[in-house]
Formats: structure tokens, sequence, C-alpha cells
């Protein structure tokens, strides 16, 4: 079964011109920037597809998606922030194999 | 010591959120009036602004501003003027001319403190996208957005967090020891 569509032209448009013109102005910019980037994509993101996606992955976005570390932990605690960061990688990985199925082959 | 200016000075914040509240138009242009008296090396006037207040303009600028996590309800674009830089032999790149963008970009966050909006830098953006969608002529540089509206009861956190700064933490007297 084909999956949902969850973004329009407009928010797919707006995502596309964030993430090219981040990927140069990331060029001249600190360092720091590049984690804070991305994640304001994915926010963006997950804003503009949590009405049509699925309950599964409604979930996600609203329960692990929005215990994203504080930005300003990263220059405090940068172990604790990446600490932070995994358990939310954690989630979406959960969240895939729930969503995909595990060991589920197509081939 | 205290008055009217370094009080401004003093509660001055940059506003990252900022309100669905629309601004009159005549407030962006009290703020423009402002810019006109920064300081401007040699009074060569190398900068040029522009306003927008299009909702639909402002929506292009933040598609193509990462940096910008406000909704402004408008946009004044500093830019450098290129030939007119060159007119006087200087390269548009020179540290003077970009001097200036910050003096003009104070004197805006200023004068939009003082008329009670919420204000805020925004220098993360493709300069070549924003050309596009300004439709500025060739040699125009875009080089920093001041957002403007009324700033939200709420704000985002920094990217750091904020750590006490004396002036003296910041200042040397006469000469380095």
């Amino acid at each position: 079964m084909p999956s949902a569509m969850v973004l329009n032209e407009d928010e797919a448009l707006e995502l596309l011109a964030f993430l090219i013109t981040a990927a140069r102005t990331q060029l001249d910019e600190a360092a720091e920037y590049g984690p804070l980037r991305m994640l304001t994509a994915a926010g963006r993101l997950a804003d503009f597809i949590a009405e049509r996606a699925s309950p599964g992955t409604r979930g996600l976005l609203a329960g692990p998606l929005k215990e994203l570390p504080d930005a300003a932990l990263r220059a405090v605690d940068p172990t604790k922030y990446a600490a932070q960061l995994d358990v939310v990688c954690r989630a979406v990985g959960e969240h895939l194999v729930s969503h995909f199925g595990s060991g589920r082959s197509e081939s | 010591m205290t008055n009217a200016v370094l009080e401004a000075i003093r509660t001055r914040r940059v506003a990252r959120a900022l309100t669905d509240a629309p601004i009159d138009r005549a407030l962006v242009e009290e703020i423009l009036k402002a810019a006109r008296w920064a300081p401007s090396g040699g009074n060569r006037r190398l900068h040029r602004f522009v306003a927008v207040q299009d909702p639909m303009t402002i929506r292009l600028l933040r598609m193509a501003s990462p940096g910008m996590f406000q909704r402004p309800q408008a946009v004044i674009v500093i830019c450098i003027d290129g030939p007119r830089a060159r007119s006087f032999g200087m390269l548009p790149t020179a540290k003077g001319v970009y001097v200036d963008v910050g003096t003009a970009a104070q004197t805006m966050l200023l004068a939009a403190h003082s008329l009670g909006l919420g204000a805020g830098p925004v220098t993360s953006f493709s300069r070549a996208a924003v050309g596009a969608i300004l439709n500025l002529p060739e040699g125009l540089s875009p080089e920093m957005f001041i957002c403007l509206g009324y700033a939200a009861p709420e704000q985002p956190s920094a990217i750091r967090p904020r750590t006490p700064v004396t002036w003296q933490s910041l200042s040397h007297w006469e000469r380095f020891p």
C-alpha cells in the first residue's frame, strides 16, 4: 500500500530552500550552527507533516521529538547534549522499525 | 548613572520570537529615519535599505534564511552598495563597509526598542537567493536583516547560556600589561 502524502508542494519547497541555503550559509558560519540548522529543518518538517502523518508517526512527533535538548546545552555540556540527542535518535530508530517493520524485505 | 539613552541600551534584547500582530508602516519609516543618523565612515553612505512588509515576500525571505527563527511582520534588509563603494576607491568587502552595516543595524535595533517593537538581526541567509527574491540590482549585496514585530512573551533560548559579563571583563585600560 502506498504511503500517504504528508507534504504539499509549498511545504516541500520551503524545506528544500531551507536545506539548500543552509548548506551555503554554513560554509561561512560557526560549526556549532550545523546541528542547530539540521534540528530546525527537522522541526519544520515535523510541523508540516504532523496533521497528515500516521498515528504512530504523530506519536513520535508529539513525544520524543518534543524532547530535543536545549540549544544552549551544547555549549555548557556537549556530552550531555549528545546523550540527549542519542535518546531522540533511539526513539526515531524504534519508530522506523515499528513503521517499516523489522526484517521485512521487499526483494 | 542613567538616562533615557543608557536605559534603552541596557534594556534592548534580541527578539527571536514575534507575535502575529501587524506593525504600522509609520513605525518602519521611523526606524529608517533613525538609520539615516547612524555613523557612516567618511559620510560616504555606502548602504541601502530595503523595507519589506508584504507577507509573501517575508515568507520567501524566511525560506532562504536558515537563521531566521522569528516570523517577522516587517524586515529591513541592509545592503552594501558595491558600485558606490568602488566610486570612492573602496572594495565593497573592505572592513569599514561592514562596520557601517553594524552601526546602521544597532541604530535600527535601538530605534525599534524605543518604539516598543521587538527586533532581531539575522545574517544567516543566502545572499544569492535574497538577491533574486528582492530583485536587487547588480552590485547591491544584502548583508543583514532587521526582523521587526512585537516580541512574544516567551522567547526561545539562545545558542549559549547568558554568562555574567562586566565592562571590565571586556575592556583594558590604556594598554595591555
